[in-house]
């Protein structure tokens, strides 16, 4: 259940969207540019060092606190709601695997609401993480970084970045390691933002690693630690995803409701067939947001959670997809005509970045087809192969 | 059941897709951007004698046919939906006329709609307290030598390219309630103000607006059939047009699957092109089941319009299956493609045609920007005995 002090926190979170995310989203929609004003407009709350941890001056929230807070961002505007959410998941790899200092130098820009990004995608290595081509190779007191990076949300704006690179090729998935790369990095060629169906002011980017000379103080964990830690920073962030699809199909619903109240206004209840979609909107998104609570809550408790955050990520994006989906084709040519279809055109993009749903599902078809070993042993003995 | 098409009819299903390929593909995202309505590709189109396909042979015009028709909406949608939509548009006024105007007006128009010197469009909606069909915004009232048409018609298409459109007024009546009557008005009329280009989510080679009717005066030989009949042509147009929208359907997911599949055959991830991978097996089967099955029933309900044969519940089934299907087709198809799948302008750093974002795009216009969400199943329901 929510506490109060959590309620508190909420309601502020929909103030702030109403007052400063909502009037604008349509006109950062439209141009595509970054949305740079949120960040100044945040910076007294601190809320883009709400998963900084109070020891290092931020507001240390909760994942459940905060993802009431991205449930709010996405029901503004899914796009600057990333910008928070793609920030926070490159925290979480520094909060796994950071020594103190790294930790202090990390989130020091969060702390007037600057930001950082995430940097595993590549050309190569796409749903296939491990298979990419960028390389660190140690160089006396320093590596040098080597590669391309692709779809990096929030790369182009930045302050820190974490990248990661092969330290080992030979190795593999083994030989991959985490770095912590800072804005104005030598070597660190920024490409030009894409440009996307939706999510489209949430800035995205290639860049490339040419001969970029990083300290080894800058390595997070050891040396092939990379893949276990951007799979565990995934894990963490991925119910953040979750948070913002959730307030994205919220707000769908709701738009819903206010254009029949509007185009209606004597009609108390519009037909059955129209109830029962607004219905099935709503139990969609209450199960959604359940299911995101639920793995919040695992988290919180230190129980294991890493099926629930496919779950929650796989569940919460498709739902706002496909009440997205229905609440455009319930609204009609109006729909079409207004900025209704960016929150269409946002949820398509939820669907595929932080690992495609099909590469969700893979991860919880494995584990409903795990058999505990205990399990295997006895109906082995009982003659099965 | 199998429907062979003619000689004719495949001569111009063949034309048509060389049509598109020569010259819709090439500039298909420069009309995407919707600033310029391609004027001088409709002259094409004419000159190619794809605008009179619905028409009667007569005059010089080409009558070939409602199949034939659904075939060339179906190939210019696999390069331009937009463009498909501004034809079809044009043909549900030609084909209004063909069906009820009197011999003056088609002799005054049929030529002229088939060689490009007019082009035709169709205003039936209206944003009235009423919802749907003859919802009551747009009056005509008698006066001498014919009628005085005040009031607005909303989401028209071909808006401000239209030479001339079919409009439906309400007459009020003390006696037996309101009637619907259609009127043909040239886009020339003294009181007509088309507003401004709506901002579409896709087919924006199509211009959408609102068009306001200030004391516009219609001579007694522009109305269409008799007085009170509108009711009855609007019904049988939106019905016609959702099978030539169906077809739009069709076509842009052909054209989806289709690069969705050549993505898959190239794309390799985990050592092997992803289309190996069953998961993206089903996706692409589905499309394409969906895709084929649609397809069936565009043709079936085609055959009978070009027959003249009762035709609205099947129309009615053909609408509800694209307008279930049409979004899902393309969710799926840009889940293949990924980060590709949601790139407006095809990054820098790769090669290929990546058209599925604007595809999406436009496959939400065509299954939204048209009738009421249930105007199909009420039909459907009423027709099952």
């Amino acid at each position: 259940m929510i506490s109060p002090a959590q309620r508190e926190i909420q309601q502020a979170a929909k103030d702030f969207v109403a007052k400063n995310i909502i009037p604008r989203a349509a006109e950062f929609d439209r141009s595509g540019e970054f949305h740079g004003y949120i960040l100044d407009a945040a910076r007294p709350s601190n809320i883009f060092a709400m998963a900084v941890p109070k020891e290092y001056g931020g507001l240390g929230y909760s994942p459940l606190t905060q993802a009431l807070v991205l449930e709010e961002w996405g029901y503004g505007c899914a796009a600057m709601g990333t910008t928070l959410s793609a920030s926070i998941l490159s925290m979480e790899a520094v909060m796994i695997a950071g020594n103190d200092e790294q930790k202090r130098r990390f989130f020091k820009p969060m702390l007037s609401a600057g930001i950082g990004c995430f940097a595993l995608t590549e050309p190569a290595a796409g749903s296939d993480a491990g298979a990419g081509e960028a390389t660190a190779v140690r160089n006396g007191d320093d590596y040098i970084l080597n590669g391309p990076k692709c779809w990096i949300t929030n790369g182009g704006e930045a302050s820190v970045f974490v990248i990661f690179a092969a330290t080992d090729p030979a190795k593999g998935v083994k030989g991959i390691s985490a770095f912590i790369v800072e804005r104005g990095q030598q070597g660190l060629i920024m490409g030009d933002r894409e440009e996307k169906l939706g999510l489209r002011s949430s800035n995205t980017v290639f860049f490339l690693l040419k001969d970029a000379r990083v300290p080894a103080t800058n390595l997070l964990g050891k040396e092939g630690d990379g893949m276990k830690i951007a799979m565990q920073t995934l894990d963490l962030a991925r119910p953040s995803i979750g948070a913002l699809a959730v307030g994205l199909a919220q707000r769908c619903l709701d738009e819903c409701v206010k254009h029949l109240n509007e185009r209606f206004p004597e009609k108390t209840y519009p037909g059955q067939t129209l109830q029962f979609k607004l219905a099935d909107m709503q139990i969609q998104i209450e199960g959604a947001r359940e299911a995101q609570h639920h793995t919040m809550a695992l988290r919180e408790a230190g129980l294991p959670f890493s099926r629930e955050s496919a779950i929650a990520k796989t569940l919460c994006t498709d739902v706002a997809m496909s009440v997205a989906s229905a609440a455009m084709r319930l609204i009609g040519s109006h729909a079409f005509t207004s900025e209704f279809g960016k929150f269409m055109r946002d949820a398509k993009v939820m669907q595929i970045y932080e690992g495609t749903n099909q590469i969700q599902r893979l991860v919880i078809a494995r584990s409903v087809l795990a058999r505990p070993k205990a399990a295997v042993s006895v109906a082995k003995k009982a003659g099965a192969k | 059941m199998t429907y062979p098409l003619t000689e004719a009819q495949s001569a111009i299903a063949q034309h048509a897709h060389e049509f598109a390929d020569g010259y819709l593909e090439p500039i298909a995202i420069e009309l995407d951007r919707g600033l310029l309505f391609p004027k001088a590709l409709i002259g094409q189109l004419a000159a190619d004698k794809f605008l009179g396909l619905v028409l009667p042979e007569q005059s010089g015009v080409a009558g070939a046919g409602f199949i034939s028709h659904i075939e060339l909406v179906q190939a210019l949608s696999q390069s331009c939906a937009g463009v498909a939509s501004i034809v079809n548009t044009h043909a549900l006024f030609a084909y209004a006329l063909a069906h009820w105007g009197s011999e003056a007006q088609k002799a005054k128009y049929l030529p002229a709609l088939a060689k490009d010197e007019k082009l035709g469009s169709i205003a039936i909606m209206e944003n009235g307290p009423v919802p749907g069909l003859g919802a009551a915004a747009l009056f005509a009232k008698r006066v001498a030598g014919g009628y005085q048409l005040d009031g607005v018609k909303t989401f028209v298409r071909n808006a401000g390219a239209a030479d001339v459109y079919l409009v439906l007024a309400t007459i009020r009546s003390a006696d037996d309630g309101n009637g619907l009557t259609g009127f043909i008005v040239e886009s020339g009329a003294s009181g007509l103000t088309v507003g401004p280009r709506l901002e579409t989510m896709g087919l924006r080679a199509c211009p959408v607006a609102h068009l306001t009717f200030s004391k516009v005066f219609v001579a007694e030989a522009e109305v269409m059939g008799t007085e009170n009949c509108g009711s009855v042509i609007a019904t049988q147009l939106l019905s016609v047009s959702s099978v030539a929208e169906a077809a739009q359907t069709v076509g842009i997911a052909r054209a989806a699957v289709r690069n969705a599949a050549e993505y898959g055959g190239h794309r390799v991830q985990f050592r092997h092109p992803i289309a190996r991978l069953q998961a993206v097996q089903t996706l692409l089967a589905e499309i394409a089941t969906d895709a084929h099955m649609a397809w069936l029933g565009v043709r079936h309900a085609a055959r009978l319009i070009e027959e003249e044969a009762p035709f609205e519940p099947e129309a009615a089934m053909v609408k509800a299956f694209a307008g279930r299907f049409g979004a899902k087709m393309l969710i799926d198809a840009v889940q293949i493609e990924g980060g590709m799948g949601i790139s407006e302008v095809t990054p820098k750093h790769v090669s290929g045609s990546y058209p599925l974002a604007r595809m999406f795009r436009d496959m939400a216009g065509t299954t939204l920007l048209d009738a009421p969400g249930d105007f199909p199943d009420g039909i459907i329901a009423a027709n099952v005995a």
